[in-house]
């Protein structure tokens, strides 16, 4: 096992900069993943409160009812009831909802008339759809009050009113009776694992690349009692060992950050995804091996390729945000089937055929491209060894 | 016979590389091959250890066939390549280990050799140092120490001293006749004449892939007219004094350049004695006065028309 020995020592002379990278990519991974969990958690819905300008010609219970129910929603600003006023207060934004309740409103509401609040808005403010909901629901359950009780008061009214509408209702999201796990993080984390761990793969598969395609070297280990088929198993059984203990790596340092959201069946989705990236990564490292003819150049190529790939494929830039030919183009690379395996796993609540069936697939696309680039490189670098 | 190598043709499209080319190396034997940079010598070599594929010849060594899956032979080949051919990645150490590995299983005995390769060369305090760090010679010798830990039967040596400082060389000539001395067979492949001179015990001169003449150092003199070179420094010498001594018996040749006056004499005792009675006679003033008897390069010249370094 002489040349599996010398691969490893090779690998081991450029364990410095590997780590380098290993740490650096890791580091980020993890920054960037957590980041996103924080964004993620962050869009989670709050209430948030808008500006109005709640303007009444009359002061009566229902009114104030009416009012302290927007109380929840709005905060009020007191505008003085002038129209330039009001028109400069839209306009700058110091409210976008102006509320007026005329004279005689809740008389003629309380005798089961047809009434109408006036309201002046900010044109398109997605903000205000929500106090016309409250201002409706108000009202409408109002309605039904008045209609089905005779004699009712505008106090009693508003006292069923807000024992109504204090009500919540508790929403328990279940999924199969499965507790959800978080798999944001899991899926950025894998996600990012596309452009670390194919950067690494590159960097030690073309060392290792170079150093076999050394015609001097070629020729001196040609003339030893080695079969040049004992040496070209052993010297891609170190290119297996070392994409195997990359990936090993990778996906156990994920583990001791995530355990607790690593614990189900998505997970071994992601795992066994990545294992399968790993092995096109294999071949993608083993194709750049086989064309780079000088050191420096390997970590140009590297960087080229790794940062293309992983922008062009949702890695960096969620592919949502992705314009359409982008993806187009970026469906032609198995980084792109990568990530969009991920983010099926991530998504994944039951593990019937149907919902599996495209994770596969993906799965299968990312093989095909691993035998593609093995192919090519082994046609590439016998080329190169007869030049 | 270590090595016969029999009618060995190698071309490369138009150009003939070697040319019918034939020769034996016996056991026990420092064998040179001497030729100028683009002979064929290397060629041969490569052809030698089934490295290229050949049109025409047998290689036999060891009595055998010599073939790319010849592994029992090239178990007792050590080569030392024209290019150092070791890892950057592994120190001197790990370098030797690796190529004495390829050869040697047994990990004690190993040890032992790469012990023995590492004194042998001289490089010990070494050990640990990653090939980019060393020096042109330090570097030569740590190939010749990959080629010859596993103490093989025959080593074959490529121009081992190309571009190497007096010292390294002086070193690694030596270094070779003590592997020779321990019962190594040498093939030597050189371009300087003074180091296949040195320690080769039989010389092929080769040229444009022919053998153009075999045999020890003195039988290779032996096969030219020169006898001796005489070298006279004089400011003045007339047409007129080099006609005449030109006339000299023995002399064959007579050139006056650079202040230099170059006789070449054919064979016969007393040249030297006869052009300083001319030198005398002719009241010639001359500062230096020496003789040289003939080299390897004027072998080569007198059988090719050429210098060996042209």
């Amino acid at each position: 096992m002489q040349v599996f020995k010398l691969c490893l020592r090779v690998l081991k002379k450029n364990i410095p900069s590997l780590l380098i990278y290993v740490v650096i990519f890791l580091a980020i991974s993890l920054i960037m993943a957590l980041a996103h969990t924080n964004e993620q958690e962050d869009a989670l819905f709050s209430p948030s409160k808008s500006n109005i300008a709640f303007l009444s010609a009359e002061e009566t219970p229902l009114v104030r009812g009416l009012k302290e129910e927007l109380g929840k929603v709005a905060n009020f600003v007191e505008l003085p009831d002038d129209a330039e006023a009001l028109q400069d207060a839209l306009f700058f934004r110091e409210v976008s909802y102006i509320l007026r309740v005329p004279e005689g409103f809740s008389e003629r509401f309380m005798n089961g008339e047809q009434v109408q609040l006036e309201k002046t808005i900010v044109p398109d403010s997605f903000s205000n759809a929500y106090l016309d909901l409250k201002i409706d629901q108000y009202l409408n359950s109002a309605r039904l009050y008045v209609e089905q009780i005779e004699d009712l008061s505008q106090e009693s009214l508003v006292q069923y009113l807000k024992s109504d509408l204090s009500a919540d209702t508790p929403v328990e999201l279940k999924t199969n009776g499965v507790k959800a796990a978080d798999h944001v993080y899991t899926n950025y984390y894998f996600n990012y694992l596309a452009y670390s761990m194919l950067a690494v793969l590159i960097l030690g598969t073309s060392a290792l690349m170079l150093v076999y395609h050394d015609q001097d070297l070629q020729r001196r280990n040609a003339c030893s009692p080695l079969s040049p088929g004992s040496f070209n198993r052993q010297f891609f059984l170190a290119i297996l060992v070392f994409t195997g203990l990359t990936w090993f790596l990778m996906v156990i340092f994920c583990f001791l950050f995530n355990f607790k959201n690593l614990v189900n069946i998505n997970a071994v989705f992601f795992v066994a995804n990545s294992f399968v990236f790993a092995v096109c990564a294999a071949g993608i490292s083993f194709l750049v091996g086989n064309m780079v003819k000088s050191e420096s150049s390997i970590p140009a190529v590297c960087n080229v390729l790794t940062l293309g790939l992983a922008f062009i494929s949702g890695v960096f830039v969620p592919a949502e945000l992705l314009g359409s030919s982008v993806l187009k183009v970026a469906s032609f690379t198995p980084t792109y089937w990568y990530v969009a395996a991920n983010n099926r796993i991530a998504a994944l609540a039951s593990f019937n055929y149907a919902s599996l069936q495209p994770v596969f697939s993906a799965m299968l696309i990312q093989a095909g491209f691993a035998l593609a680039f093995i192919a090519i490189a082994l046609v590439l670098g016998k080329k190169r060894r007869l030049e | 016979m270590i090595v016969r190598v029999k009618n060995l043709v190698k071309r490369y499209g138009e150009l003939l590389a070697l040319d019918h080319l034939s020769f034996t190396v016996n056991d026990g034997e420092v064998f040179g091959l001497l030729g100028p940079n683009g002979s064929g010598k290397t060629t041969a070599i490569n052809c030698i250890l089934s490295l290229l594929e050949y049109d025409k010849g047998e290689v036999e060594i060891f009595g055998r066939p010599m073939r790319p899956d010849a592994y029992d032979i090239k178990r007792e080949i050590g080569i030392v390549m024209q290019n150092v051919a070791v890892y950057n990645e592994l120190t001197v150490y790990e370098n030797i280990d690796y190529f004495c590995g390829l050869y040697v299983e047994d990990k004690k005995l190993r040890k032992r050799l790469v012990e023995e390769a590492i004194n042998f060369v001289g490089l010990k305090d070494f050990k640990g140092y990653y090939p980019k760090k060393l020096s042109g010679g330090l570097l030569r010798r740590l190939n010749i120490a990959c080629g010859i830990a596993h103490k093989p039967k025959l080593i074959i040596l490529d121009e081992p001293t190309v571009a190497v400082d007096p010292q390294s060389r002086y070193k690694i000539l030596e270094g070779i006749l003590e592997l020779n001395r321990l019962g190594a067979t040498v093939i030597y492949t050189s371009h300087y004449m003074e180091e296949v001179e040195q320690i080769c015990s039989r010389i092929m001169i080769i040229d444009k892939g022919r053998a153009i003449a075999t045999g020890t150092k003195d039988e290779l003199k032996a096969m030219i007219t020169l006898g001796e070179k005489i070298t006279v420094e004089s400011q003045h010498i007339t047409p007129g004094q080099l006609n005449r001594l030109r006339a000299l018996p023995h002399v064959m040749e007579a050139e006056y350049k650079n202040k230099q006056l170059v006789i070449k004499s054919g064979k016969g005792a007393n040249n030297l004695e006869a052009v300083l009675d001319f030198i005398k006679k002719e009241k010639i003033q001359y500062g230096k006065i020496y003789s040289e008897l003939p080299t390897l390069n004027d072998v080569f010249l007198e059988i090719t028309g050429k210098q060996l370094r042209d």
